[in-house]
């Protein structure tokens, strides 16, 4: 039987509906305080490049200008770094710089405009240095090196082996290779990074379009050598997010400094330029896949080789990121996989929306539908025998998965669809404009919960209630489905509750919303701090009606003697009366030895003309076990959103450097298109409940899935349509009409 | 497969010289040429760049805009846009800058009935003209029919080109009470929404289009 719920499941107004939708909402970029200064970057125009030598003096003497900072002013502190060697450090101000746009030293000045003139007339001498811009290129021995140590780094984790892979080969019936590549693109939120920094003595509050306010706040206590509790940071409304705006990063340390220097505020945005230069990417990633099935569509061999490109710097670890997509979804007992990590002379990588899964995904989904008509199987039932199910789990660690709904998913698509009354053999679509169908499975770890976990509950006298959560909300809707949780396990209207975020001075760390974590990890917390809520208060009904607690039960909002029937007390009337105020504290932690992914599959129909190689996607249905929707309109949004921006990262997408100079061509959103409404079909969002038992109320997250699902069904669809296959995307155009000219031979 | 083309050393120089041209520069050439004649110079700087110096070529004027309703006299530069001068002068931060280059729509806002972009504008063009931005839209707490259907349908994530969306809306809107699904695409196509709200922004105008017609 279904559970019932109040409000969980609902179609609510967002708690913050008013605010984003009258322009009362301020985001960092809205902040303008009195003597506010404004700061510029210096970047290098060079890829690689040391800098011989600054004259700052010309700025200097322009009016209005108040504090130059260069490499040598700013503290010898790693922004992001790796510590073991080859350790590899990003510095708050580059001498080296390591892609065209690193950033050299920095200006405030009274406005931008001059703080812009200022930079126009600073003098850095650099000396040139040779430069790589390709992974494959940078691991060859006569590659430039961007550190001593070389450009290729691995981590223990970027070589899984499973079963024997040599075996597995022996078994298959049909082995099938392939390379595949996925180029770099920018997360293009619409607020850009931005900062905005002042002191008042000692103390420092930084505004920032930031997702994890608590990250931020270590991270500059740390790099400014000041106590975690001189720090305040407010990221109350932030636009967008998408991977990005996770971390410290040298715009934070830039303008605290600057700030110093000046003793007044400073605001540092970056411009879409430079958003587009010195702000995270998805990297870029070449894959070698080598796959071996028996004739009955049996898995048997999975081997990988990776080159995650990570830019300049190191960020993370890319390559096993990107990896545990063929460890994770299909079942297979041998598996080889082989990741590199890689320097080259471009923007730094990091995390851009289900961080390294979609690169992923794209090369595998294509792979298996080539796999699947080498071996004369149907697409979808091929991915239905291999797809690890709920006892596969984990197949490393041997641990089942909590839940599983890839099958309601895939059979409730799928009917929807028609796959099995539409889908023809690819090439048979007659005329010009030719019709294809394709699918692709995700299945990931995305959604899952992971600390930190905290949340505050105060209960005020008329019943209502603050809920004061770390956690902030970069648009997918957390601070409602917080509201929305809280609401339901206190059983008081979702109305009653105000949330407060964003504000390290008053609310406790909850993390962000990063990994599609904030539902089912922060949710969790937000419960515990129901329950110790629940217990205060009766505590408090039983001193107020001189029962013992363990006679008093809550049921919808009131206390009830057990046994007495109709006699009860409401919230109110304990919390007017009650001894002293109920504030209910709630941690949490992480779930052990578990494993949870969120499932899903994706539908596409394609148009594809021959004629002008024009792709239209008439059809996407993506269906996601989310474990229990929480807030129906978000759910919903973050499906279909995801989905419209996975499709611009499977047709549209992609942020080019020329070969040449080693610049970015296209750092602004005219030539770098993410979709416009024109450019996407109406997704339509199946959404399939498998009841989480780790999460609230059965809850797993849902932020990531959808994003990089599209884009191997669409290829797939393209395929089906005219018979042509891609091995990279962007697909665009041009590459299509490449592909039917070479058909047709 | 490698669709990186490499373009000729003419094309290169080319790019590299047209990106040159700052914002700021083409700003000052505008300032000089096409409105120079229409403002009167003032002496002393404005209050937010008191400690600067005014660049040659940039003239300042005091203006009266008319924005939702209210004349707000003010001092300018001949090369402040609309939107700058929303934003940081008159404190109307509801208008959002996400790409100040035109290619967004965050901006959008609605002059003498028309929807465009604020950082594409002179301020100082904007004289004797009618601008509607999004603080104008409620009536007090009372929100207006886009508003309420956006909130509803959800036609929004993190809201940032929110502002511009129901600008956009609404200009269709006072045109085109009933719109379609296709002239809806079609009039708010120069509004880009990263969290790809498109299906309930559609969605939110259709439901704003029948409160308006039912007199909500």
């Amino acid at each position: 039987m279904a559970k019932e719920f109040k409000v969980v499941g609902k179609k609510v107004e967002r708690v913050d509906a008013f605010e984003r939708l009258t322009g009362e909402a301020k985001y960092t970029s809205d902040v303008y305080l009195p003597g506010m200064l404004y700061a510029k970057i210096l970047r290098s125009p060079h890829p690689h490049a040391k800098v011989v030598n600054i004259t700052t003096s010309k700025a200097q003497a322009l009016p209005g200008v108040k504090a130059i900072l260069t490499p040598a002013d700013v503290p010898d502190f790693p922004i992001h770094k790796r510590e073991t060697p080859p350790t590899v450090v990003m510095p708050v101000l580059a001498t080296t710089a390591r892609y065209a746009g690193d950033e050299i030293l920095a200006v405030a000045a009274v406005d931008e405009e001059t703080a812009d003139e200022a930079v126009e007339l600073i003098k850095v001498e650099y000396q040139p240095l040779p430069f790589v811009l390709d992974a494959e290129d940078a691991v060859k021995p006569t590659a430039p090196k961007l550190y001593p140590e070389g450009n290729a780094i691995q981590e223990k984790a970027d070589i899984t082996i499973r079963g024997d892979i040599d075996e597995g080969f022996k078994q298959a019936d049909v082995i099938l290779e392939g390379k595949y590549k996925t180029h770099m693109l920018q997360h293009t939120t619409l607020e850009p990074r931005v900062t905005v920094a002042r002191w008042d003595g000692k103390r420092l509050t930084v505004w920032d379009s930031h997702k994890a306010p608590f990250n931020l706040r270590t991270g500059l206590a740390e790099a400014l050598n000041i106590k975690v509790n001189q720090v305040r940071v407010l990221t109350h409304f932030i636009g967008g997010d998408f991977g990005d705006k996770g971390n410290l990063e040298r715009q934070h340390v830039i303008a605290a400094l600057l700030a110093k220097k000046t003793n007044r505020p400073v605001k540092l945005e970056f411009t879409r330029e430079e958003n587009y230069l010195g702000a995270h990417h998805r990297y870029p990633t070449t894959w070698y896949l080598k796959y071996g099935a028996k004739k009955d569509g049996t898995l048997t061999a999975i081997q990988v080789k990776l080159y995650a490109d990570s830019g300049a710097y190191y960020h993370f670890d890319g390559a096993w990121n990107s990896l545990e997509i063929p460890q994770k979804v299909y079942r297979c007992p041998n598996v080889r996989l082989e990741g590199w990590n890689v320097f080259t002379n471009k923007p730094e990588g990091g995390h851009m929306r289900c961080v390294g899964h979609p690169a992923g995904m794209f090369p595998q989904e294509v792979h298996m539908d080539r796999l699947a008509e080498k071996l004369g199987i149907d697409p979808l039932a091929f991915r239905l025998k291999n797809y690890a199910r709920k006892e596969d789990g984990d197949q490393d660690r041997k641990i089942p998965f909590s839940s599983c709904g890839m099958e309601d998913c895939v059979r409730l698509a799928a009917e929807r669809f028609g796959w099995e009354s539409r889908w023809r053999k690819p090439g048979t679509s007659e005329g010009p404009v030719k019709k294809g169908l394709g699918v692709a499975f995700q299945s990931c770890r995305h959604g899952s919960q992971f600390g930190p976990m905290s949340a505050i509950i105060k209960l005020d006298p008329d019943g209502t209630i603050e809920l004061m959560n770390g956690l902030n909300d970069s648009g997918g809707g957390q601070k409602t489905t917080m509201a929305m949780i809280a609401a339901e396990g206190l059983g008081i209207p979702y109305e009653a509750v105000e949330v407060t975020t964003g504000d390290t001075d008053s609310t406790t760390d909850a993390g962000g919303p990063s990994g599609s974590r904030g539902t089912a990890s922060v949710g969790n917390a937000v419960m515990a701090a129901v329950r110790d809520a629940k217990n205060q208060l009766l505590d408090a009904a039983a001193e107020l009606l001189k029962k013992k607690k363990e006679d008093l039960e809550i049921r919808d909002a009131q206390i009830f003697v057990k046994g007495e029937g109709g006699k009860s007390l409401s919230y109110k009337e304990v919390l007017s009366r009650a001894p002293s105020p109920i504030i209910g504290r709630g941690t949490a932690r992480p779930p052990v030895n578990t494993a949870t992914h969120g499932f899903g599959a994706h539908f596409a129909e394609v148009a594809v003309d021959t004629r002008t190689g024009k792709v239209e996607v008439l059809k996407l249905i993506a269906a996601h076990d989310v474990g229990r929707t929480i807030s129906r309109i978000g759910c919903e949004n973050q499906i279909q959103g995801g989905a419209v921006m996975g499709i611009g990262f499977g047709m549209l997408e992609r942020q080019h450097v020329d070969r040449q100079t080693g610049i970015c061509t296209n750092p602004n959103m005219v030539d770098f298109k993410i979709p416009s409404i024109l450019d996407v079909p109406i997704v339509e969002p199946i959404i399939v409940e498998s009841d989480d038992p780790l999460g609230p109320f059965g809850a797993k997250g849902v932020g990531e899935p959808p994003y990089g699902v599209p884009a191997p069904a669409i290829a797939n669809a393209i395929y089906n349509a005219v018979g042509v296959r891609f091995s990279e995307i962007p697909v665009n155009i041009r590459s299509v009409l490449d592909g039917i000219e070479k058909r047709q031979g | 497969m490698d669709d990186e083309k490499k373009p000729s050393a003419e094309e290169v120089k080319e790019k590299k010289g047209s990106l040159k041209v700052s914002r700021r520069d083409f700003l000052k050439g505008m300032a000089t040429s096409a409105v120079a004649a229409t403002i009167t110079a003032l002496p002393g700087p404005s209050a937010t760049e008191a400690e600067a110096a005014v660049p040659s070529g940039i003239k300042e004027a005091v203006i009266a805009l008319n924005i939702n309703n209210k004349v707000y006299r003010i001092k300018v530069k001949s090369n402040w846009t609309l939107l700058d001068v929303l934003r940081r002068e008159l404190d109307l931060t509801g208008t959002k800058k996400a790409c100040d280059h035109g290619n967004c729509g965050a901006c959008t806002v609605i002059v003498d009935g028309k929807a465009v972009y604020a950082c594409s504008l002179l301020a100082i063009s904007m004289e004797n003209k009618k601008i509607s931005t999004v603080e104008g839209l409620r009536e007090g707490d009372k929100l207006h029919p886009i508003q309420k259907a956006f909130s509803e349908q959800g036609g929004y994530q993190c809201g940032f080109c929110t502002p511009g969306q129901m600008m956009a809306a609404k200009a269709l809107l006072d045109k085109n009470q009933k719109p379609t699904p296709d002239e809806i695409k079609m009039s708010m196509a120069g509004n880009l929404c990263r969290c790809g709200a498109y299906p309930k922004i559609i969605e939110s105008v259709l439901s704003a289009s029948a409160k308006i017609r039912g007199g909500a």
